[in-house]
């Protein structure tokens, strides 16, 4: 029972970050359609940021965790207005094939300048862990669970209460209609690029201190947040959370009592398994089937 | 004419090792050629049907796997009192059952995968590959699993005169790569250039449409992922006897990158785009292996790739099919609704 | 008139020496070394060759080989197999080295052992573990790391310096050759020592949460935890083990620990806590050869090279030193020739002494040494000697 508890506590905190990547890259692959691979390359970015800022600078810790979440809506805004923009009405696989020659230069530039050896954060948190009862957990997860959420919430009226939000759902159902309507659509991608980039830099901020940061860690995060996406459907902000928490809960169960060595394709086969039983995902917006 | 000057090109190419005396040229040659077949396989489906398959190198994996499997011999407890077990194949035995593996695998997740388009369908893809990559990392009984299968015997052919020879020679080997090639070029043109193949164009262009005029949508799909699935599955074989060591990692999604790389930066649903783009993208980044440090060598591959992307969007074969078109024929053209096969 | 001489001396000095230079330069021996520079492992690869480059400026310090200077030919293998045959293939066809080490991970080292018998080039093992490299009868292969097994053996002769003594171990690695043979060896070795064994888990090379396995490992009741990994991860387990107040003590065996990545970076978790190491870079006065492991700690920190990679660099300044006495004891630049030296060559290593015992089927023996484990504890975030 003890470690059915602590799994639980594990996949909530686990939870919160998966729904912050999942939120990422559901509005950059649902509403721009963009096979996003840069996304868990602007996760380590935002990591190595914080890194830059807390360790090596050596200012404030929270206040490096928002510079990180600044640069990373600027840097995604930028890889946005430099690359995708030009191509726009291009094929998805042309994109695609530019995200992918961006995440190839920008890992290879992560290693040129901090180099492979990997890197850690020291934290203004205490390193001993709060325990209750059976359960125990750092100060900091429970930290970045709490800031998860507020920008999980904070998210969520940005795109139902806001003109900007308005603007970006009308632009997801029909582009055409919107730019009809006012909509500066090539403004609304962009921006969404950077949102969609910032929240994973932010994500690559608050993990970066619990876990180590290597110019690779992108790599599995990203194919982990494409399998959340797809869990809540295309688009889907709510579907995207939840996805994030449904897939951390089935990773800490699934490897607590089924096998830990499969741990990290316990997303994947629920995907297939989600896929084959209900192929719009399990909150989509709009049908995908075949 | 137009014929007569691909067949031309094979020759050249066949009688390569006799004049280019650098073996590591070779080498380079023919690795890039293993995966110039996995590229040829991924634009049937990617090209050709607008699939975006981003699992293919499962069925790369599973042939690799097969083929050592079979030629090194392997027992498979499913819980008999006996396991089953299997004696050392002839490697072309072996090589054969990597591709009918594969190609069995790939009607199995046609059948699956194609119950979602788009956007899904990439995703299942790439589980898919991801699923098999942990199946042969913890299956330890039966592939080893992090631990290899090594000593994979290599292929040996009968040379008159000589008799049985090993083809640890890298000649005979490149002979046997672009063999490869020439077949699964062939198989390709025929395929597209047959009712099929413009079952696949339309439903490229617009699904609704040709599912309403009577296209069995799902039976084309499954066709052609049953196809490529066993090229792949050669291709698979083909590195598995010139590398002779399989791992878990031949599933690792940078080996279905770098075959995506080939054919859309090759030119996708044209005939000549994936050798193209193959030959680019595999001697590209040993050409940089002078030019700077590791970190940058990546640096300067990534870069390229979006050049060629911003500049040449329909990808390489065509732009240099247009600059040749007195040249080219069908082969460099990308086959579209209404143009004549 | 002197002038105009001393000028035309000078001048033929000037535009001699250049081309001098460039004929000394065609005379280097050349050493080729396949390592992953770039890619997952790229940090190891890079203190391996760090290491190995503190091994060539040493040598031709002292004159080189047989008069010739020595000259490392680096090529990356990107962290995968295929580019580490790839640049092997590039080393041995392009480069004509009549030498390697390499590759690092085992996969990518048994990737490159065919081209050494289609070739016949000898390579120097500085790092791969697995069993298959020496048992696959390929006579081209030397290996100086020591394997799991050796390992194990080595520490199951000490384990009555552990108090409270062990007996209930469990095992957590990485789900790879290297964290598996390692649960194997230890199982095997400390079954035989009379411990009992608890539970084993494992876990995939990239994983940064472990918090599922360490639960299980916390309620099975053993005293010590037995961690098979990098050190990335190893700092992760450390840190989340003392966040779920893991009651074992953990002993992280491999010799790929760093302990002083770890004290920086896992801060109070790493304390407490044993690390088998092959090369102990804190008490070179404590090594076979102490003026070698002081000489070499000075070369290493002279060059600014990173502190925790000391542990893994070792291997490549052993590496080149061992071919550097094969070819001096060899007398020619001639792969075949250096094969059979290598059989004969007694190297002082930073690990100790490094001599080549056959391991394999017979008549194609490949060459195994046997190395040295020591066992350090951190202890208030200094690492003393068990």
């Amino acid at each position: 029972m003890a470690e059915f508890l602590q799994f639980t506590v594990n996949a909530i905190i686990l939870g919160g970050t998966y729904a912050l990547l999942g939120i990422g890259l559901t509005l950059i692959f649902g509403i721009m359609r963009v096979v996003n691979f840069t996304h868990g390359d602007l996760y380590a970015f935002g990591a190595y940021m914080i890194y830059m800022f807390a360790a090596l600078l050596r200012l404030d810790f929270f206040a490096s965790i928002a510079l990180a979440g600044v640069l990373g809506f600027l840097f995604g805004g930028a890889i946005e207005f430099v690359l995708l923009r030009p191509l726009t009405g291009a094929d998805i696989d042309t994109t695609m094939l530019v995200m992918i020659g961006a995440s190839i230069a920008l890992q290879a530039g992560e290693q040129l300048i901090w180099t492979g050896v990997a890197r850690s954060v020291p934290t203004p948190f205490s390193n001993a862990p709060v325990v209750i009862g059976p359960v125990s957990v750092l100060p900091i997860r429970l930290f970045v669970l709490s800031v998860a959420v507020c920008l999980l919430v904070g998210f969520y009226l940005l795109i139902n209460r806001t003109r900007l939000g308005v603007a970006m759902r009308a632009t997801f159902q029909d582009a055409d209609t919107a730019a009809l309507m006012g909509v500066n659509n090539g403004l609304i991608y962009t921006i969404t690029f950077a949102l969609g980039s910032s929240l994973a830099a932010l994500a690559g901020a608050l993990l970066g201190p619990i876990f180590v940061i290597t110019p690779t860690m992108g790599n599995l995060v990203a194919l982990k947040a494409f399998a959340i996406v797809i869990l809540g459907g295309l688009g889907n902000i709510v579907g995207a959370t939840v996805g994030g928490f449904v897939l951390a809960f089935a990773e800490e169960f699934g490897a607590g009592y089924i096998s830990s060595g499969y741990r990290d394709g316990i997303g994947f086969l629920l995907i297939i398994l989600v896929l084959i039983v209900r192929p719009q995902g399990l909150f989509a917006m709009k049908e995908r089937i075949g | 004419m137009r014929r007569a000057s691909a067949w031309l090109i094979v020759v050249v190419m066949a009688t390569l090792p006799w004049w280019m005396r650098d073996q590591y040229d070779l080498y380079i040659l023919t690795s890039a050629g293993i995966f110039i077949v996995a590229a040829i396989s991924l634009n049937l489906l990617l090209g050709y049907t607008g699939q975006l398959s981003l699992g293919h190198v499962a069925f790369f994996g599973i042939g690799a796997y097969v083929s050592a499997l079979m030629a090194l011999g392997f027992q498979l407890d499913y819980g008999a009192d006996q396991p089953w077990i299997v004696d050392p194949q002839p490697v072309w035995f072996a090589f054969a059952g990597g591709i009918v593996v594969a190609g069995c695998f790939g009607w199995l997740i046609g059948r699956l995968a194609f119950r979602v388009r788009g956007a899904y369908f990439v995703i299942v893809s790439i589980s898919f590959a991801e699923v098999m990559r942990l199946v042969a990392l913890n299956w330890v009984s039966l592939t080893q699993g992090p631990m290899a299968l090594n000593n994979i015997p290599p292929l040996s052919i009968w040379i008159p005169g000589r008799g049985v020879e090993p083809l640890y020679s890298r000649e005979y080997f490149y002979e046997l790569v672009l063999a490869v090639i020439v077949v699964c070029f062939l198989i390709t043109q025929r395929l597209v250039s047959s009712r099929t193949g413009r079952a696949f164009v339309a439903l490229r262009e617009n699904e609704p449409l040709a599912r309403s005029i009577g296209i069995n949508v799902t039976h084309y799909l499954v066709t052609a992922t049953v196809v490529s699935a066993g090229m792949a599955g050669a291709a698979g074989g083909l590195f598995a006897f010139s590398i002779h060591i399989v791992d878990p990692d031949v599933f690792l999604f940078v080996y279905t990158v770098t075959m995506v790389i080939m054919v859309i930066g090759g030119g996708k649903g044209t005939l000549s785009g994936p050798i193209v783009g193959g030959l680019v993208f595999g001697i590209l980044p040993e050409l940089l292996r002078d030019v700077a440090r590791p970190e940058v060598q990546w640096l300067l591959y990534g870069a390229v790739m979006i050049l060629i992307v911003f500049f040449l969007p329909q990808g390489i074969a065509p732009a240099v099919g247009s600059l040749f078109a007195h040249f080219s024929g069908r082969v460099f053209r990308k086959m579209g609704p209404g143009l004549s096969a | 008139m002197l002038r105009s001489k001393s000028y035309t001396i000078a001048a033929a000095l000037a535009l001699a020496a250049p081309s001098a230079a460039w004929a000394q330069a065609q005379n280097d021996i050349l050493i080729g070394v396949d390592e992953p520079l770039t890619g997952d492992v790229a940090a190891s690869g890079n203190y391996v060759t760090d290491g190995a480059r503190i091994a060539e400026a040493a040598i031709n310090a002292h004159g080189g080989v047989l008069g010739r200077k020595i000259r490392l030919v680096i090529e990356d293998n990107k962290s995968n197999p295929r580019d580490a045959a790839t640049a092997a293939q590039r080393l041995i066809v392009r480069d004509h080295v009549p030498v390697l080490m390499g590759a690092w991970g085992s996969t990518f080292t048994l990737s490159v052992m065919p081209m050494l018998i289609e070739n016949s080039v000898p390579m120097v093992v500085e790092t791969s573990s697995s069993p298959k490299i020496t048992t696959s009868g390929n006579p081209w292969v030397f290996r100086i790391a020591p394997t799991s097994e050796m390992e194990a053996k080595s520490f199951a002769a000490k384990i009555s310096q552990f108090n409270p003594p062990i007996r209930k171990a469990d095992f957590l690695a990485v789900n790879n050759d290297f964290g598996l043979g390692s649960i194997n060896a230890f199982k095997t070795a400390l079954s035989a020592a009379g411990v009992q064994i608890g539970a084993i888990q494992t876990m995939s090379p990239d994983a940064t949460d472990m918090s599922a396995q360490l639960a299980t490992i916390k309620k099975s009741g053993g005293d010590t935890l037995f961690l098979t990994t990098e050190v990335e991860q190893i700092i992760l387990v450390l840190k989340q083990a003392a966040e779920q107040r893991l009651g074992q003590r953990v002993i992280t065996d491999g010799g790929s620990s760093s302990p002083d990545q770890l004290i920086a970076q896992a801060g109070a978790a790493a304390n407490g806590n044993y690390f088998t190491v092959f090369f102990a870079p804190w008490f070179p006065e404590k090594a076979p050869y102490p003026d070698l492991a002081k000489a070499f700690v000075q070369a290493w920190t002279g060059q600014k090279y990173p502190v925790p990679g000391m542990t893994e660099g070792y291997r490549g300044y052993d590496g080149i030193s061992t071919i550097a006495a094969a070819i001096t004891a060899a007398g020619k630049v001639d792969p075949d020739a250096i094969r059979q030296a290598l059989w004969k060559v007694k190297v002082k290593g930073l690990n100790g002494d490094i001599s080549f015992v056959p391991q394999g089927p017979k008549g194609k023996e490949s060459g195994q040494n046997e190395a040295n484990v020591y066992i350090v504890k951190i202890v208030d975030g200094k690492v003393t000697l068990q």
